[in-house]
């Protein structure tokens, strides 16, 4: 017998053993609580049963060597444990397994004839799942790698540990006592789910907020959940100037390249970025000396620790750095290697990616704006035309009688079973010869030609709207516009509300249609520009995740002022399908 | 209407007609590049032109596309609103020559010479660049870098490692020169541990940046005739050159063990040659500043990349050759389309970026920078030799390991070997990467991997000579087609009205009627019916939309049947595998919650809030947060963060390679898939409340236990809904695109083809290709396919959903 499998026998008979443990430590407490309705038959047998069982998985598992596995460093009290690594279907596999076995089982018990006949079904049914899966396993990745380790816990740890398990099982024994303590641990295990629940959703948003305010020396490395901040001092650099001027319309850094003379000189712009190398002339008296953010850095200086910043890099990699703290070292300047000091990082949030990530965008969208503005333009557009054009076919379709008004509809319904991909290359070749590649026009005009499925939803609704209120319309001598305009549309605000909301978010996310249609920053959309940023950003990290939140903010801050429709859209949507 | 928003509709109008004005003829659009905190020297060029030039100003936008994506570019040519410099592989320049869409510029160096200083000399670039962008004797590119590949190697380890080098026979003082040698040291070096798991690899042919074309040139392979008509990737050269490939896998204990490996790979100071994880590797110039930046005087070397044994030793059908070692040199070049609305401006750039000039202004610029933020600069490799010169003289690097390495880099491109010139190149490309794949996890053996790919580029070759058999058709005719069944149509159902015999009142109410739904029948005949008739039209067609279409009848269909039936299999196989394991998991996902929040627990709303809120981000925010949180370096990746501070300790578990690993890449679109659960979450607990609870107290009076009380309650109840799920979940999955899209940034479909989806694969033939005929055909049978499996399931709904009507 191989030692791996010699360890995972030990391991798995540990595990069964403080599993049967459990339940003889669980049937004990029932019996000590006195239980009302307790049957101390079933009971009594459990016990014995399982705590017999509990021994005879402990005797194995001491028995096999536990230390024949790769020996894991490590303090405190050690767990060995025993783990399967295989692929999604070897999991379904065994699932299916395991569930197979126990309606086996049952079928073998089963009282009724009925009864072993629908346990036989299903575990026929599992057995076929089983060998399913099991051929999806084998032809996809069929390797399965045991893997032996331990957990190593603090006795501390362990300790509380079982105190918290201990005293689950005593409040487990003695809620069976009163129905309402009963249904306050449910009350309780529902709530603890739910909250695991949040964490694992929040998770990716608490991650995408950590990351957007990290400096990119937290981006290698571990996992850094609390940001780290260089801290900086202001200092006017003598060798190298600073100021700050006005230049193309906007407030602007920059360092000085000549001097020309009449007090002029010629600047370079640092700052904003997308500005950078940019020239200009300027007056020396309309500009102000800007220090540098220079980083704060911490050593010894002949045996005493110190507070010093950097003011130049030299050369030969050394740095140079004015002491801060202490006061008797305050002012002098000495060279330091380059691993002699290191830079002072308190924890703190780096605010500066937000605006530093809206600078790296090309300067014609107007740090990012133009993008919004197009997106915004997208999605007036395109729930203006959507509601306008569904609606009104979709009275005309309910309420108005023409020939050829069914099989009309049923062409209508028809498409929707049409994917985009078949129209993709037609429509593009027609956009070509309107020459309006690289416009807004192709993203927003079909939304004014109505969408099946919304007009296919919203005739629902028109059709429950009572006959009786357009009659009476109509005998007022109400025109079908007017009567549809003023009668009709109001009734069914709650569902036009809805696919406002659904073209939105659809507008929003349409990244296929710019990807086609759009080449020059000032008619992206948000989408398409968060994809390029991404490609342009990826050393980055910190500033692609403030922009990735940055494009988030405007959806979420709608979500929360108009929550209700939201939801009630999604329900909407899924029980007018019906 | 009132007049308001008549007004206000009019208004948009307008505004957007005025805003999609054309950019200003002094602009210079350039692509393919883009300004970031480190690319200081290039825009130093940039704004140096702007200042010499200043009737010219220079829009700098990267758009993807001199990064191997085709699809931005091609789409701007055709749309006739291309940028006027783009910035592109070499490699696939013919191919864009061939279909027109660069501007030969021949006439423009012959009509400056002599009058103007910046004018191209092609004598002082290195050969091999110049033919790498001449294609049928006209240049269609300026290039700009050579970037010529070597062998690395870590000294440090190999002096550790002395005596194990000796005891299998080789000197641990100098590098490997030939094949076998390279591969004995890899076997010397290579550390597996009693799991198999890699330790440390020796060498690994592919990792760094060699592919299969190096090891072929070295051993002579010609990718294709000289008269370019006939591809001959699987030649016995290549064979040989990819058998290589595969042995030196095979020392490390196979190319997805290899993979495996260099899923845990970290970046910066953690990169595996720093550390001694892989020892050597062949690699470019553009790894140099790395060394500086990270781990300053590091022992390492550079040598001449191995060859095969008989180049090295001069015998055999290499004895009378005059190169002793051979390397590969790619890069960039400046080109620019033919459709450019500033062709002067475009070419006076071109002539200032070439310049020796503007290439040291570069170095310097950068250089500088790199100083003030304490780091040391290393300039690249480019195919202006003079540039090269000066540049090593001006900015030699002081440490002497890497001034000996950039030293290596300029010196061997002299026995640069290119890429062939082809209008094929990225189809060539794609299948040789593809080929090494198929190779290295042996799914095929290295000839039949290469003939497989060989097959697929002839079959492009012969599309292209042969399409003179096929005669030239109008693609005027669909339209007028097209329109004309519109208008018969029209006028029958004119006709038809006119002769109804109807009331006054009921003929002015179908009337309006007919105008009311005329915005849907309007775009319905031009935006769907149209474009329909035109698909099905086109997929008899071989058609790229810049040059004639001509009429091939089934040939389209044929092919995708043939050559491509395994591809589309595969695509479909992996949408339904999405489909078929993440709509049940998303269903259960969010039935379990809402089944939790369904039991009356205080804060429902809260909860909800929570639960739906990663539902309604932005689907494309939501891909790039998920790449980055599967992205395998554990500061970037929390998922794998996480497992390594958890389960790795434990259990001694890597964590997986998510995207970048054939078999978890689904798992992760999957349970991207599941985050936005929420809204099913929704749907469902709307669902539960609609199930009336009298039936729960009579079942439970007749002592129904819980899950019986699901089965045979719940579940029949919520039917409807689970079938309405799966089919929008399918039809979901079956459209995927944004996606695997954004993973695989624009260029192939991931490890094994494992991301590829028939939207995604339409896109690409359609938009990159300009396949246009062959999209049209796959959209139809994608159409097809979507429409049965969605009948099925609606034939399968009706059988197992409980339906209210009928009790």
């Amino acid at each position: 017998m191989t030692t791996e499998a010699l360890f995972a026998i030990s391991t798995l008979a540990g595990w069964a053993g403080w599993l049967f443990f459990c339940l003889a430590s669980l049937a004990g407490l029932r019996l000590a609580a006195r239980a009302i309705g307790l049957d101390h038959g079933r009971e009594q047998r459990s016990l014995l049963v399982n705590g017999l069982l509990a021994f005879a998985c402990f005797v194995v598992s001491f028995l096999t060597p536990a230390d024949i596995g790769r020996q894991i460093e490590g303090n405190g009290v050690r767990i060995p444990a025993v783990w399967l690594y295989m692929h999604f279907w070897g999991w379904a596999a065994l699932m299916c397994l395991v569930m197979g076995g126990a309606a086996f089982i049952q079928t073998v018990l089963a009282i009724s004839t009925e009864e072993r006949a629908t346990k036989l079904k299903w575990f026929c049914g599992w057995l076929v799942a089983g060998a399913l899966s099991a051929w999806a396993f084998q032809s996809i990745a069929p390797q399965i790698t045991v893997f032996r380790g331990a957990f190593f816990l603090a006795p501390a740890t362990l300790g509380i540990g079982a105190l918290l398990f201990f005293a689950s099982l005593v409040f487990l024994a003695f809620s069976t006592r009163r129905a309402t303590t009963r249904s306050t641990a449910k009350t309780l295990w529902t709530h603890l789910a739910l909250l695991v629940g949040c964490v694992i959703f929040g998770l990716p948003f608490a991650w995408l907020l950590s990351s957007s305010f990290k400096e990119d020396k937290d981006l290698s490395g571990g996992v850094i959940w609390i940001p780290k901040v260089t801290e900086t001092s202001a200092y006017l650099d003598p060798k190298h100037p600073q100021f700050l001027g006005t230049a193309y319309g906007m407030e602007v850094t920059a360092e000085p390249t000549k001097d020309l003379g009449n007090g002029k000189l010629q600047l370079d712009i640092v700052a904003p970025f997308n500005m950078r190398g940019r020239t200009f002339e300027a007056l020396k008296s309309d500009l102000k000396p800007s220090p540098r953010q220079v980083p704060i850095v911490t050593g010894t200086w002949e045996r005493t620790s110190f507070r010093g910043r950097v003011i130049e890099e030299l050369d030969n990699g050394d740095r140079r750095v004015e002491a801060l703290d202490p006061a008797s070292l305050k002012g002098q300047v000495r060279d330091f290697k380059r691993d002699a000091v290191s830079e002072s990082r308190p924890n703190g949030l780096r605010w500066k990616n937000y605006p530093e990530a809206l600078q790296y965008l090309p300067p014609e969208t107007k740090f990012g704006l133009v993008y919004l503005k197009n997106t915004l333009i997208l999605v007036v557009l395109g729930v203006l035309g959507t509601l306008l054009s569904c609606a009104i076919v979709a009275y005309a379709f309910s309420r108005m009688r023409f020939p050829g008004r069914e099989f009309l509809f049923k062409v209508l319904l028809a498409t929707m079973m049409l994917p985009g991909a078949v129209t993709l290359m037609p429509q593009f070749l027609i956009f070509k010869s309107l020459g309006w590649i690289d416009t807004l026009q192709p993203l927003w005009v079909p939304a004014f030609f109505a969408g099946a499925f919304n007009v296919f939803m919203l005739r629902q609704f028109f059709n429950q709207v009572p006959m009786e209120l357009e009659d009476a319309a109509k005998i007022d001598g109400c025109s079908f516009l007017r009567s549809f305009w003023t009668v009709m549309l109001p009734q069914v605000k709650p569902a036009l509300a809805v696919i406002a909301i659904w073209t939105f978010m659809g507008t929003w996310n349409n990244f296929m249609g710019p990807l086609i249609y759009i080449n020059s920053p000032e008619n992206m959309p948000i989408a398409y520009a968060l994809q390029l940023f991404s490609g342009d950003r990826s050393g980055e990290p910190g500033l692609l995740m403030a922009f990735a939140t940055m494009t988030m903010l405007p959806v979420l801050a709608l979500f929360f002022f108009a929550q209700k429709y939201f939801i009630e859209g999604v329900t909407l949507s899924g029980l007018g399908g019906r | 209407m009132p007049r308001w928003a008549l007004t206000l509709l009019l208004t948009v109008a307008l505004l957007m007609a005025a805003l999609a004005g054309r950019a200003a003829p002094s602009e210079v659009i350039f692509w393919g590049q883009s300004f970031g905190p480190d690319s200081k020297g290039f825009e130093a060029t940039i704004r140096e032109f702007e200042r010499r030039w200043p009737q010219y100003k220079v829009r700098v936008l990267s758009m993807g596309a001199g990064r191997m994506n085709p699809q931005k570019l091609m789409t701007a040519i055709v749309g006739q609103v291309p940028p006027d410099v783009v910035f592109q592989d070499r490699f696939t320049l013919s191919d864009w020559a061939n279909r027109g869409a660069f501007m030969p510029l021949d006439d423009l160096i012959a009509r400056d010479k002599g009058h103007d200083p910046f004018t191209p000399d092609l004598t002082k670039y290195v050969p091999a660049t110049v033919s790498e962008a001449t294609f049928e004797g006209k240049l269609y590119g300026i290039p700009f870098g050579c970037d010529t590949r070597v062998l690395y190697w870590n000294r440090k380890v190999f002096t550790e490692e002395a005596a194990t080098l000796r005891k299998a026979g080789l000197d641990p003082n100098r590098a490997p020169r030939t094949w076998s040698e390279v591969l004995a040291y890899s076997r010397a070096l290579t550390k597996i541990d009693k799991n198999g798991r890699l330790i440390r690899a020796g060498f690994l042919p592919n990792y760094g940046n060699s592919w299969l074309y190096l090891y072929a040139f070295q051993n002579n392979a010609q990718f294709m005739s000289a008269d370019g008509r006939t591809c001959t990737l699987a030649c016995p050269e290549a064979v040989e050159a990819l058998e290589f490939m595969v042995k030196g896998y095979d020392l490390v204990g196979g190319y997805e063990n290899a993979q495996k490996f260099q899923a845990g790979f970290r970046g910066n100071e953690f990169d595996p040659f720093y550390t001694g994880q892989v020892v050597m590797k062949v690699d470019g110039d553009w790894i140099l500043p790395g060394f500086l930046k990270f781990v300053p005087g590091m022992d390492f070397a550079v040598a001449e990349p191995p060859v095969p044994d008989d180049r090295y030793y001069r015998r055999g059908r290499f004895a009378h050759e005059r190169d002793q070692f051979i390397t590969w040199a790619g890069g960039f070049s400046w080109a620019i389309p033919s459709g450019t609305r500033n062709k002067e401006g475009a070419w006076q750039l071109v002539k200032w970026l070439q310049s020796t000039e503007a290439r040291v202004l570069e170095n310097v610029a950068q250089a500088e920078w790199e100083k003030r933020r304490g780091r040391e600069f290393v300039p690249r490799i480019i195919a202006n030799m003079p540039a090269n010169e000066e540049s090593f003289r001006l900015l030699a690097p002081k440490d002497k390991n890497v001034a000996a390495a950039l030293r290596l880099h300029i010196d061997i491109s002299k026995f640069a070997r290119i890429r062939p010139a082809t209008f094929v190149g990225q189809v060539l490309w794609n299948e040789h990467v593809r080929a090494v794949d198929q190779a290295g996890i042996k799914a095929r053996t290295p000839k039949q991997a290469l003939l497989d790919g060989q097959e697929r580029v002839q079959k492009d070759l012969d599309a292209e000579f042969e399409k003179e058999k096929f005669p030239i058709v109008d693609m005027k005719l669909p339209a007028y087609l097209g329109g004309g069944a519109a208008l018969a149509a029209l006028a029958v159902g004119i006709i038809a009205f006119s002769r109804k015999k109807m009331g006054r009142i009921e003929r002015n109410e179908a009337l309006w009627g007919y105008a009311f739904i005329s915005p849907w029948l309007i775009g319905f005949l031009v935006f769907t019916i149209g474009p329909m008739v035109a698909s099905l039209f086109f997929s008899f067609t071989q058609y790229n939309v810049l040059t004639d279409a001509r009429w091939v009848g089934m040939k389209n269909y044929a092919d995708m049947f043939a050559l491509d039936q395994e591809r589309l299999l595969k695509s479909f196989g992996n949408v339904l595998y999405l489909g078929g394991i993440g709509v049940p998991l998303g269903i259960i996902t969010g039935l379990a919650v809402a089944m939790l929040l369904n039991t009356g627990v205080r804060g429902l709303r809260v909860y909800r809030t929570i639960y739906y809120l990663p539902a309604i981000v932005p689907s494309m925010a939501s891909v790039i947060l998920w790449v980055y949180i599967l992205s395998p370096d554990p500061a970037r990746g929390i998922v794998n963060g996480l497992w390594l501070q958890t389960l790795t300790p434990a259990f001694g578990v890597q964590p997986p390679g998510w995207t970048s690993v054939e078999s978890w890449a689904k798992p992760a679109l999957i349970f991207m898939g599941l985050w936005g659960a929420g809204s099913g979450m929704l749907l469902w607990l709307a669902a539960l409340k609609g199930i009336s609870p009298t039936l729960y107290e009579a079942a439970s009076i007749d002592g129904a236990s819980p899950r019986q009380q699901f089965m045979n309650i719940t579940l029949p109840m919520l039917s409807p809904v689970i079938l309405f799920s799966t089919i929008m979940g399918f039809i979901g999955a079956m459209n995927e695109f944004d996606r695997v899209y954004v993973i695989s940034g624009g260029e192939g479909y991931g490890p094994n083809d494992t991301m590829l989806v028939p939207v995604y694969y339409l896109f690409q033939n359609a938009f990159a290709f300009f396949k246009m005929g062959y999209a049209s055909a796959l959209a139809w049978v994608i159409f097809l396919i979507v429409l049965v499996i969605t009948l099925f399931q609606l034939w399968l709904g009706k059988r197992v959903v409980y339906s209210e009507v009928g009790q």
